[in-house]
């Protein structure tokens, strides 16, 4: 070990003598940064983990849609599902409708699903809260919870449903009466985004209410374990039919993922200005050491230290608490993620509000989900920036001239 | 005239401090032989310390010129070549004795077993032998200066710059480290300049200088 990094070390835990304080201050500044940073960008990762495994649960990881309306349904599902990697694929109509019921309007977007198909492909049933999916007949509906609640119907609610193929026929001067459909029950994906407004109806039910005869939107495809959706694309896109294409999920929702990652990165750059903070309380410790190291300094240049190591002396010091920091960081950061059901239950049954919780936050359960990516840059940079502060006190130090040093009394 | 530890040929320093000048040294010639004990004398504020410091090539002459051995001074030599006793002990608070003794080797090299024996039979050359694991602050004044002693000798230095060593310590404290240094220094063939205000110990060297109006008499 080269001389400035032993007696670094040496000056942070002195011999003999217990964890001293200013070490163990810097230490803990840069420890709660880092803390922080994991368990926010693991939530707030989960939170995005979550979201997208709703996403892919629901509509599978790449559609196949036609330019047009696709009329061959079958010969489509059996290129589909005879693709290598395709584990299932079910088609679907979706659209806007309107919904009355008991007076009280609501404007969802439709989808009709092959209930007969759509178990290969998404897993529905896990979202369905009151009723069954089972009870879906071509005369009810699944509403989702909010839009049920606009409507202030529950399961066994009578709703009248208007296509949009209304104003086509009112055009025409024919009157298209609306259809009546039984609440069969209600669901909750779980995320704001998704619940806002849909409602699951039969595939015959969609294409009736849009007159699309047997002609379907498109297909919702599910890969086999292991298969990304890019690959899972390509593939289908390489045997699928002129004017159809596969489509993978990350590519339709990407304006969404987009916001979700954005959201992320911003929490990222102003947590770590709780690291940045830490690294000047590092730096002016260090300083304040320089100053009272004055002879010390110089009596390393008079027994032959060069500028350069008395330096690096300095540098060391703000890189050895910042790496200790950050594994002490890591540390609490985990423990809290491992223990955060039993915080957020204590927190909110401190002030009284665990529905106000489960309200505002789409999940039951706080999630977590660490990218190695996030901990590798929140780790790299936690240290960098500490080992930043110390360049100004190595610099100091450098500059002592060792006679001057010497002479300091 | 190569084989001398130390040359200096017309050693001038002047201070500028605001519109003052302190012509400090004004021409001061020294060869020092291999293994020669030299005492500097001199008034409080003649220039000693900063004659040393021109030896010891931490501060440059502003005309003149030093030689260790052969060549000027050189930072990367220092750390062999030269050992440095200073009236205040300057040792490393956060390192125990052997560790402050070790320090001057480590600027060299990580030491090793052989650094660490060497370092432990200079402690006990010192008296220090049962000391060896106790911080600086477990030491009193006499002890510390030892431990400095013990450093500067530790990578076996052609000459040894001593200035004021005993300024700090009483009497009898004082008497055994000038003893320590001028035997230890005959025993390891090292050089000595000694400065100090102590008649009795500058007597004691090969020959007794003093420093006056600038210039080495
Ligand atoms: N860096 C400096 N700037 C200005 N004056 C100095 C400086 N260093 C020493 N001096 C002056 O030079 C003179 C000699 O100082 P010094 O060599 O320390 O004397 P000594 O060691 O003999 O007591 C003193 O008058 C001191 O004030
Ligand atoms: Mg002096």
């Amino acid at each position: 070990m080269p001389w400035f990094l032993y007696l670094a070390l040496k000056q942070l835990f002195p011999t003999g003598r217990k964890f001293p304080f200013f070490t163990a201050i810097s230490m803990l500044g840069v420890a709660l940064g880092v803390a922080v940073l994991v368990i926010v960008t693991s939530v707030m990762g989960g939170f995005g983990y979550e979201i997208r495994r709703m996403i892919v649960q629901t509509e599978g990881e790449v559609q196949v849609k036609g330019r047009g309306l696709i009329e061959d349904v079958g010969g489509l599902l059996a290129t589909v599902r005879g693709t290598p990697g395709v584990a299932g694929a079910t088609p679907y109509v979706e659209g806007p409708v309107g919904i009355l019921a008991a007076n009280r309007p609501a404007f969802p977007l439709m989808k009709g699903i092959d209930v007969s198909s759509v178990g290969t492909v998404a897993n529905l049933s896990r979202f369905v809260r009151r009723g069954s999916l089972d009870d879906l007949d071509d005369d009810s509906v699944i509403l989702s919870w909010e839009t049920a609640q606009q409507l202030g119907a529950s399961v066994g609610s009578r709703i009248a449903i208007y296509s949009p193929l209304l104003f086509e026929k009112l055009n025409q001067d024919e009157v298209f009466l609306p259809r009546q459909f039984r609440v069969a029950g209600w669901f909750e994906i779980g995320h704001q985004h998704l619940d806002n407004s849909l409602v699951f109806c039969t595939l015959r039910t969609a294409q009736d209410l849009y007159g699309l005869g047997q002609s379907v939107h498109g297909l919702n495809v599910r890969l086999q374990p292991g298969v990304d959706e890019i690959t899972g694309a390509t593939r289908l896109n390489q045997v699928l039919p002129n004017g159809v294409a596969a489509l993978p999920w990350t590519q339709k929702w990407e304006s969404f993922l987009w916001v979700l990652n954005l959201e992320k990165t911003i929490n990222f750059f102003l947590l770590l200005f709780i690291v940045i903070i830490a690294a000047f309380s590092v730096m002016s410790s260090l300083l304040i050491s320089v100053v009272r190291k004055t002879r010390e300094i110089g009596l390393l240049g008079a027994l032959g230290a060069s500028r350069r190591d008395v330096a690096l002396c300095f540098c060391a010091q703000a890189f050895i608490i910042g790496t200790a920091g950050t594994a002490v960081g890591l540390g609490l950061g985990f423990t809290a993620l491992a223990f955060r059901k039993e915080i957020v239950r204590g927190i909110a049954s401190a002030l009284q509000r665990q529905d106000t919780l489960r309200q505002f936050y789409q999940f039951t359960e706080l999630p977590s989900h660490t990218l190695m990516s996030d901990l590798i840059l929140t780790v790299v940079m936690a240290i960098v920036i500490s080992t930043l502060a110390g360049l100004l006190p190595a610099w100091r130090a450098a500059r002592l001239k060792p006679v001057e040093a010497l002479r300091s009394e | 005239m190569n084989d001398a530890v130390l040359t200096a040929t017309g050693l001038t320093k002047t201070y500028v401090s605001g519109d003052r000048r302190i012509a400090v040294l004004r021409g001061v010639d020294l060869v020092v032989a291999p293994g020669e004990s030299v005492a500097i004398r001199g008034e409080s504020g003649s220039g000693k310390s900063t004659l040393l410091n021109l030896f010891s090539g931490l501060d440059a002459p502003d005309s003149g010129a030093i030689q260790w051995g052969a060549e000027p001074p050189a930072a990367a030599r220092r750390a062999a070549y030269l050992g440095m006793v200073f009236q205040s002990f300057y040792l490393i608070p956060e390192l125990d004795a052997l560790q402050n003794v070790l320090m001057a080797a480590r600027m060299i090299r990580p030491p090793g077993g052989g650094e660490r024996a060497r370092a432990r039979d200079l402690l006990a050359r010192v008296g220090l032998g049962e000391r060896s694991g106790h911080l600086p602050a477990q030491l009193s004044g006499g002890e510390r200066q030892r431990v400095a002693v013990a450093r500067a000798l530790m990578n076996s230095p052609r000459l040894l710059l001593a200035d004021e060593p005993t300024g700090n310590l009483d009497e009898h404290t004082g008497d055994a480290v000038v003893e320590l240094l001028l035997t230890l220094g005959r025993e390891t063939g090292t050089a000595l300049v000694l400065v100090t205000h102590n008649a009795a110990h500058a007597a004691k060297a090969n020959r007794s200088l003093f420093l006056h109006d600038g210039v080495l008499r």
